[in-house]
C-alpha cells in the first residue's frame, strides 16, 4: 500500500496550521498536521467531537484556509489561492459528501446531482454522468422526487452521485453516515469504499465507517497521533 | 407562567434571533405606514376643507352682489327679509393697485367692512381690524406669495401706507394666486383719508339665517324684495361649494383618490410581507407545535412578535409621512382659501397608525394560526414546497437552463411566498406608473387646451368672410367664427352664463367631456357646463332660458351636459344661428384648429399677414401655474415615499431570496461555483420576481389604478391615465436597475461569507 501511496499521490497536506477564535478564546485545533493521499485510497480520519476533523476536511477541500502549512491536490495547490481558482479547484478535483446531505430542497434529486454540471468551467457530458451515477445508485425510481419525500439513504446517496458527478480526484465525507441507520450507513459506506481512481478521505467518530478504510488516521489535540492500516478491497464497481 | 407571558417571551426571543429580519421587516411597515399617513394628510386635508373653513369663517348663508346702492336702501331691503339672524354690508372695490416689499400690482380687491359684525371670513393670525388707524387685512394665500408678516406695511390705492394687522382666509372663492389678491379694511380708514361719505354706497351683503333650512324660501322673498337694487346676484353656501369643486374639484377628487389607491397598496403590502414572513417559518413552527405547542400560542406569538416591530416602525413611518406631505398639502389648502386640517388629523393619523400595526401583526397571526393547523410533520419536511413528480422529464430540466434558470426556479418553488412579493412589487411599480401617468397628465392640462377638450389652438380677430381665406392658409385644419357672449337664466337673473357659440359642429373646436345626455344636433338644443346645471337644477330635456345682454331671449333644450374647467363650468354651447337670431351682434373671433404636425408659427404669420392678430388658446388652468406646482409637490412626496417602498421591498425580497438560501449558495459554491455563478443564480432569483412584478404593475396600472383615477376626473376633464411607452420603460428599467443593484450587493454579502458558515446555516 505504501508504494501505491508513493507512486500516486493526489492530495498532500503540509504542517497545516489552523487556530479558531480569537483572544482568549483562541484555540489551535490543527497543529502542524501533515497527510498525503494517494488515488484509489480511503483514509479515515478519526476523532472526538471538536478534535479538529471537520477543519482539517474543509482546508483538504479549499473551503477554509490554514494559518500554516501548504496543500496539493492533484499537483494544484490550493493554499494562498484566490476565491475564484479555488472554486475552479473545488469544480473540477473536489467532491464533497455532507453529514446534513446538503441537498438543495427546492430541487428534486436529479436536478442537485445535475447542479454541479450547470456551473461554468464544469467538464463536459454532465448529463450523461449523472444519469448513469443515478442509475448505478439505484435512485431512478426516485429521481424526481423533492428531498423531503426522500428517505435518508437516499437522500446521501443523491449527495454523493453529486459529488461524483464532475469526476472528482478526491471525495471529502464528512460524517457521511451520522444522519443513517446501520443499513443505509453500510451501503453508503460501500459506495464509498467502492469508489475506483479517486483518494477518499472519510472524517468519522464511527468505528464501522473507519473499517472500511486503507488506512486510518486519528486527531487528538489537533495533531495527527496514530495511523493504522488494512488492506485494498478488492471488487469495487467503477464510478 | 400564563400564556401571554410565555407569548410575549417567546417572540422576545424571537425577535432577538432575527434581529436583521425584524429591521427589514420593520423598514417595510415603516414605509407602508409612511405611504398611508401621507394619503390620510392629503385626503383629509382636501376632503374636509370646505366645510372646515365654512365653520371657521362662519361663511353667510347666502352673499348677494348688486351694483353700487345706498347703505340704508340695502339695510332697508335686507331688514325686510324673513329669518335673518344678522348681516353685513360692504363696498367691494376692483383692481386696486396693491403695493409691498417693492412689489406692485393694479389687480387687488378691495373689500370695505361697513360695521364690526360677524366677518364673513376667518383671521388666521394677529388680529382683526379695530375702530383705529389705517389697518388692513390681507388674504393668507396673497401675504405668503409677498413675504408679508403681521405689521408689515402695504400701500393701498390711494389711501398711502397701511399696517397689516392680520391674515384671513375666506372660502367664498379660492385665494391667491387663482385668484385676484383680497384686502379687507374698515371704513373708519377711508373716512380718515377722504372724510365722510354723506351717503355711503356698498355692494355687497352677506347674510346669515336663523334657519338655513328655509334658504329657497329666504331667496324667493329676497328675490321679489330687491327692486331698487340692480345687477343682483345671488350665492349661497351650497353654491359657494359647487363654484369650489369646480375649481378645484380635480384637483380634489385626484387627490383623493390617489391616497385611497395608496391606502389599499400600502395594506396590500403590509398584508403581503406579514404572510411570506409566517411562509418564511414553517420549520419552525412544525419544531413547536412537535414539541407539543398549542395552536393558540403559536399564533400569539407570531403576532406578539409581529407587534414589537409594527409599533415603533409605525410610529416612525406615520411621523415621516405626516413631514412629507404636510407642508405641500398646506400650501395647497391656502390656495383654495381653507385652514389646513390640524387636529381634525389626529383621528385618522390615529387610526392609520392602528392599521398599520394591526395589518402585519393579523397578517402574521392568521397565517400561523392556519399553518399551525397542519399536520408538524408535513411542516417540518418542507410544508411549502409541493412535489413536481411527473410535471418535468425524467431527470428535470436539461442543462441549457443554466444557473439563472436555477435561481428562478429556487423562488418559483415557494409559490405562495413568490405571490406575495410579486404583489407587493406590482403594487408599488403600478402606483409608481400612476404618478407618471398623473404628472404627464397635469402638464398636459395646464399647457395643452386638448386636454380639457379644446380642439383649436390659435384665435383671431379678423372678419368672418375671412374665413375661406384662413381655411386655405397651409396647416389649417378647419377654422370657424367663435361667439361668445354673456347671458343670464331668465328665470333667476343673478345667474350670469357664458354662451359659447359655432356654425356647425362645435365639437371640430371644443369638445368638452359629455357627462350627460348627447351632443346638441338641432338648432334649438344646448349643451350646457356641469356647473350652470349644478346652479339652475339643469338636467338633459330641462329648458335653458337665457336673457341675452342685447335684450333678446332664448329658449333652448338642454340635450346634454359637459364639463368644462373654463368659467367655473357656467358655459352653455348653442348654435350660432339661433344666437345671432337673438342677437346679431354677437362678439366673436375666429378660431382656428391646426392640422397635425403643422407649423403653428407659420400659420400665425400667415394670419397676421392677413392683417389678423392671432393668439395662442390656452389651457384652463395656465392661471393657475401655482396649484399646479403644488400638485406636483404633493405627487413627487407620495412619488418619492412609494419609489422607497418599491426599492426596499425589490432589495427586502433580493435580500431575503439569499439569506434563506445561504445554505443553498454554500452548496454550490463547495461544488465549485465561483462569484459570477453565484451572481447568475441571484440575477435569476431576482429576475423571477421583478419580471412578473413589472407585468402586474403595468396591467394594474392600465386596467385598474388609471381607469379608477380617469373616472373620478371625468366630471372635469378626459384625462387618459395610462401609462406612455416610455413612462412604463422608464418604471421597468428603474426595476431592474433595483434588481441589479440587490443582486449585486447581496452576491457581495454572500462571497463575504465563509462557505463553512453558509453550510452550517439553517
Amino acid at each position: 500500500m505504501l508504494a501505491t501511496v508513493r507512486a500516486v499521490t493526489v492530495l498532500r497536506a503540509v504542517g497545516l496550521t489552523k487556530t479558531v477564535g480569537a483572544g482568549r478564546a483562541a484555540r489551535r485545533v490543527l497543529d502542524d498536521v501533515s497527510l498525503s493521499v494517494a488515488a484509489d485510497e480511503v483514509v479515515a480520519v478519526l476523532g472526538r467531537s471538536g478534535s479538529g476533523k471537520s477543519t482539517l476536511l474543509n482546508l483538504l477541500g479549499g473551503l477554509d484556509t490554514p494559518d500554516a502549512g501548504e496543500i496539493t491536490l492533484g499537483g494544484e495547490r490550493v493554499t494562498n489561492r484566490s476565491p475564484r481558482a479555488l472554486a475552479r479547484i473545488r469544480l473540477r478535483q473536489v467532491g464533497f459528501v455532507f453529514q446534513q446531505f446538503q441537498l438543495i430542497e427546492e430541487l428534486s434529486g436529479a436536478e442537485n446531482v445535475l447542479m454541479p454540471t450547470r456551473l461554468p468551467g464544469a467538464p463536459a457530458g454532465g448529463a450523461r454522468r449523472a444519469a448513469r451515477l443515478i442509475e448505478e445508485l439505484g435512485l431512478v425510481p426516485v429521481a424526481d422526487h423533492l428531498p423531503h419525500e426522500l428517505s435518508g439513504g437516499e437522500q446521501q446517496r443523491f449527495a454523493l452521485a453529486r459529488a461524483l458527478v464532475n469526476g472528482p480526484k478526491v471525495v471529502l465525507a464528512d460524517e457521511p453516515t451520522g444522519s443513517l441507520d446501520a443499513e443505509n450507513g453500510a451501503a453508503v459506506l460501500e459506495l464509498l469504499r467502492g469508489l475506483t481512481g479517486r483518494a477518499v478521505v472519510i472524517v468519522t467518530h464511527e468505528p464501522e465507517a473507519a473499517a472500511i478504510a486503507d488506512r486510518v488516521v486519528e486527531l487528538a489535540e489537533g495533531r495527527l497521533v496514530a495511523s493504522a492500516g488494512r488492506g485494498p478491497v478488492a471488487g469495487r464497481p467503477a464510478a | 407562567m400564563t400564556a401571554l407571558a410565555a407569548a410575549l417571551a417567546e417572540a422576545r426571543t424571537g425577535l432577538r434571533l432575527r434581529r436583521r429580519g425584524a429591521l427589514l421587516t420593520g423598514m417595510g411597515i415603516a414605509l407602508a405606514a409612511a405611504m398611508l399617513a401621507a394619503a390620510l394628510v392629503v385626503g383629509v386635508g382636501l376632503g374636509g376643507g370646505f366645510d372646515r373653513a365654512a365653520r371657521a369663517a362662519d361663511l353667510p348663508d347666502i352673499i348677494v352682489r348688486f351694483s353700487p346702492q345706498s347703505a340704508g336702501l340695502v339695510d332697508q331691503r335686507i331688514s325686510a327679509l324673513p329669518d335673518i339672524a344678522s348681516y353685513s354690508t360692504r363696498r367691494e372695490f376692483l383692481n386696486v393697485g396693491v403695493a409691498a416689499s417693492g412689489q406692485r400690482r393694479n389687480d387687488a380687491v378691495a373689500e370695505v367692512i361697513s360695521g364690526f359684525g360677524r366677518p364673513g371670513y376667518a383671521v388666521v393670525a394677529g388680529h382683526n381690524l379695530t375702530p383705529t388707524g389705517s389697518q388692513v387685512l390681507v388674504e393668507l394665500g396673497f401675504a405668503q406669495a409677498w413675504h408679508l408678516h403681521v405689521g408689515s406695511t402695504l400701500y393701498l390705492g390711494g389711501l398711502g401706507p397701511q399696517h397689516v394687522v392680520g391674515f384671513t382666509e375666506a372660502p367664498d372663492n379660492v385665494g391667491f394666486p387663482l385668484a385676484k389678491p383680497r384686502i379687507y379694511l374698515s371704513r373708519r380708514a377711508l373716512v380718515a383719508r377722504f372724510g365722510r361719505e354723506p351717503n355711503p354706497q356698498v355692494n355687497l351683503a352677506e347674510i346669515w339665517l336663523r334657519d338655513p333650512r328655509y334658504l329657497n324660501e329666504v331667496l324667493v322673498q329676497a328675490r321679489s324684495t330687491s327692486f331698487g337694487l340692480r345687477n343682483i346676484q345671488f350665492a349661497t353656501r351650497s353654491g359657494v361649494r359647487v363654484l369650489l369643486d369646480q375649481a378645484a374639484g380635480i384637483v380634489i377628487d385626484l387627490l383623493v383618490a390617489l391616497s385611497v389607491i395608496a391606502l389599499v397598496t400600502a395594506s396590500a403590502m403590509l398584508a403581503a410581507s406579514a404572510r411570506a414572513e409566517v411562509q418564511r417559518r414553517l420549520g419552525a413552527i412544525g419544531v413547536r407545535r412537535a414539541i407539543g405547542a398549542p395552536r393558540g400560542h403559536i399564533a400569539l406569538a407570531q403576532g406578539l412578535e409581529a407587534m414589537m416591530i409594527a409599533v415603533p416602525a409605525a410610529a416612525l413611518g406615520v411621523a415621516a409621512g405626516v413631514l412629507a406631505t404636510s407642508g405641500p398639502g398646506d400650501r395647497l389648502l391656502t390656495m383654495l382659501n381653507e385652514p389646513p386640517p390640524g387636529s381634525a388629523l389626529i383621528l385618522p393619523l390615529a387610526a392609520g397608525f392602528l392599521a398599520s400595526v394591526a395589518i402585519p401583526v393579523l397578517g402574521a397571526a392568521w397565517p400561523a394560526w392556519r399553518a399551525a393547523g397542519r399536520s408538524p410533520v408535513g411542516l417540518l419536511r418542507g410544508g411549502e414546497l409541493e412535489s413536481r413528480r411527473g410535471r418535468g422529464g425524467r431527470f428535470g430540466p436539461g442543462r441549457s437552463g443554466g444557473l439563472a434558470v436555477l435561481g428562478a426556479r429556487l423562488v418559483a418553488a415557494r409559490r405562495v411566498r413568490l405571490a406575495a412579493t410579486v404583489a407587493t412589487l406590482g403594487l408599488s411599480a403600478g402606483f409608481v406608473l400612476l404618478m407618471l401617468a398623473l404628472a404627464s397628465a397635469l402638464s398636459a392640462l395646464e399647457t395643452d387646451p386638448q386636454a380639457l377638450g379644446k380642439r383649436y389652438q390659435l384665435t383671431a380677430t379678423m372678419p368672418v368672410r375671412s374665413v375661406p381665406r384662413v381655411n386655405a392658409i397651409p396647416g389649417v385644419a378647419v377654422a370657424a367664427p367663435r361667439y361668445e357672449t354673456e347671458a343670464a337664466d331668465s328665470f333667476f337673473l343673478g345667474e350670469t352664463i357664458d354662451v359659447i357659440a359655432y356654425p356647425g359642429d362645435h365639437t371640430l373646436f371644443e369638445a368638452p367631456p359629455l357627462v350627460a345626455g348627447r351632443r346638441l344636433n338641432g338648432p334649438r338644443q344646448a349643451e350646457v357646463g356641469v356647473g350652470l346645471a349644478d346652479a339652475l337644477g339643469l338636467s338633459p330635456g330641462s329648458t335653458l332660458a337665457l336673457a341675452l345682454s342685447s335684450g333678446g331671449e332664448l329658449r333652448l333644450r338642454v340635450s346634454g351636459l359637459v364639463s368644462s374647467l373654463d368659467h367655473d363650468g357656467r358655459v352653455a354651447y348653442i348654435p350660432a344661428k339661433a344666437l345671432l337670431a337673438a342677437d346679431p351682434s354677437a362678439p366673436y373671433q375666429i378660431a382656428v384648429a391646426l392640422r397635425p404636425n403643422a407649423d403653428q408659427s407659420r400659420v400665425t404669420a400667415a394670419l397676421t399677414r392677413l392683417g389678423a392678430q392671432p393668439t395662442v388658446a390656452s389651457g384652463a388652468t395656465a392661471r393657475g401655474a401655482p396649484l399646479v406646482a403644488t400638485l406636483r409637490a404633493i405627487l413627487l412626496a407620495i412619488a418619492v415615499v412609494d419609489g422607497l417602498v418599491c426599492l426596499y421591498a425589490l432589495i427586502q425580497a433580493s435580500t431575503l431570496t439569499v439569506q434563506e438560501r445561504r445554505r443553498t449558495v454554500a452548496v454550490l459554491r463547495a461544488s465549485g461555483a465561483g462569484p459570477s455563478a453565484v451572481r447568475r443564480l441571484l440575477l435569476g432569483a431576482t429576475l423571477a420576481i421583478i419580471v412578473p412584478a413589472g407585468v402586474v404593475g403595468v396591467l394594474l396600472e392600465r386596467y385598474v389604478f388609471g381607469p379608477a383615477l380617469s373616472h373620478l376626473a371625468v366630471n372635469y376633464a378626459s384625462l387618459a391615465l395610462v401609462a406612455t411607452p416610455g413612462e412604463v420603460l422608464a418604471t421597468l428599467a428603474g426595476l431592474a436597475v433595483a434588481g441589479v443593484v440587490a443582486v449585486v450587493w447581496v452576491a457581495r454579502q454572500a462571497g463575504r461569507e465563509s462557505v463553512v458558515s453558509g453550510l452550517a446555516a439553517r
